[in-house]
């Protein structure tokens, strides 16, 4: 075997060693997530919890900004697929309804009508 | 290349190998966590998680679901965490608005919820996301969610006569790779609201002396017809000047309906409760005096109850 061949045997076995490590033993770490790469049961959850509160408080606005912590796409899209998600998981009808009920109502609803925070 | 430069090469190659991987995987492809959980979350995201579980649960009352969505959180002392939220939320009040006044009072009704001994009642629950690690995937460039873990599907239940609770057992979903169903007993769920009903009067009003304390405070207590502490109740200081608004119950170890305030020396303050109720005016720092004659800053403790 040439030279030329076992150098750059060499350099392979290293890019596997270090791929190891980085992958591995030593990967990159995420602590400081944002909400948008929440596992799907976790954001759908959270919009439980958004059209949980938006029963009580009607403020549409509010759960708009809420949602948005979960990505750029429209809020009421957001809740559509956390609603599919929990009719095939089996949440109880109550919460099913209640999330529709949000998807309802930003279906409507304009972030024009937004009153900004003081 | 000169045999007589020996073996040096291979260790070259490693070593350029390795960076060359080292960097791939680390700025290149490095791995990437695309279902991550709330507890990775960023310490403000994590704020707001937990201000929106706290706003769930005002508005569902059920405690145990609130609690479970905290646990995601792996905070180390919920109680504290939540209390401690909802004290900045409430200074940080006069900045952010009324929707904030709103936040800290529902945090605080939270914390002390949690601090509540509970009692069995049957709720119905809706499954609750499952904790596992996020699994690392290397070089994913688009998000594809692993299947979720949601191996629970609640059973229609129904109180059997006679009993106070409800135990649904969890049915696992018919998948390879479904992880061992927790036994989920249900809960009770509560509410914590301030007593409705008649205001609190203020039945009794006294300069409390205690050497070991080195400020001077407003301590205030309330308390239902029952006796007992009243937690979340509004109260509002005023002077010249200034307002403070604070609530009972974001310090439950000194008891549900406490709460204080520190005067500071010279300054006139009127308190009332936001809800109603007597106004107690001309409240100011006063002296104690020790038996060896020092003097030192005694507090005034007001008790609030029901009729």
């Amino acid at each position: 075997m040439s030279r030329w061949i076992r150098f750059f045997l060499a350099i392979a076995l290293g890019a596997a060693a270090g791929l190891l490590y980085g992958w591995l033993v030593n990967p990159v770490k995420y602590v400081d997530t944002t909400p948008d790469t929440l596992r799907v049961d976790y954001k759908s959850d959270y919009v439980l919890m958004v059209a949980e509160a938006y029963r009580a408080e009607t403020d549409l606005a509010l759960a708009a900004r809420r949602l948005a912590l979960l990505g750029d796409t429209p809020p009421a899209e957001i809740v559509r697929q956390a609603t599919l998600f929990a009719e095939s998981q089996g949440y109880t009808d109550a919460d099913v309804v209640l999330m529709r009920n949000l998807q309802a109502a930003l279906q409507s609803w304009t972030p024009s009508q937004e009153t900004p925070y003081p | 290349m000169s045999d007589q430069r020996g073996p040096w090469y291979l260790l070259t190659g490693l070593v350029i190998g390795a960076v060359l991987g080292v960097l791939y995987a680390w700025g290149v492809q490095p791995v990437k966590y695309t279902n991550t959980t709330p507890a990775s979350l960023r310490t403000d995201f994590k704020d707001q998680y937990r201000a929106l579980i706290a706003s769930a649960y005002m508005a569902d009352g059920d405690l145990v679901r609130a609690r479970a969505r905290l646990d995601l959180l792996k905070d180390a002392d919920v109680y504290q965490v939540l209390a401690e939220q909802a004290q900045r939320t409430l200074a940080n009040a006069s900045q952010t608005g009324g929707g904030a006044m709103q936040e800290a009072r529902a945090l605080g009704v939270l914390a002390v919820a949690l601090g509540q001994p509970v009692a069995t009642v049957a709720v119905s629950l809706s499954p609750l996301p499952q904790e596992s690690s996020p699994s690392p995937s290397p070089a994913p460039n688009t998000l594809t969610p692993t299947p979720p873990t949601l191996p629970a599907t609640p059973v229609a239940t129904s109180p059997s006569p006679g009993t106070s609770s409800v135990t649904a057992q969890a049915t696992p979903l018919a998948t390879a790779a479904m992880t061992p169903s927790p036994t989920i007993t249900r809960l009770p769920t509560r509410t914590f609201t301030p007593t409705p009903g008649a205001p609190f009067a203020l039945k009794s009003e006294e300069l409390a002396c205690s050497p070991d304390q080195k400020i001077p405070l407003i301590i205030l207590q309330t308390y239902d017809a029952a006796g007992q502490g009243v937690p979340g109740v509004e109260v509002v200081v005023n002077w010249d000047g200034g307002e403070n608004r604070f609530f009972t119950g974001l310090k439950p170890e000194l008891g549900l309906g406490y709460a204080d305030f520190t005067m500071t020396p010279s300054v006139v303050y009127t308190l009332r409760l936001a809800e109603g109720g007597q106004i107690i005016p001309n409240l100011s720092a006063s002296e104690c005096e020790a038996a060896d004659g020092s003097r030192y800053w005694g507090s005034w403790l007001l008790i609030f109850e029901q009729p």
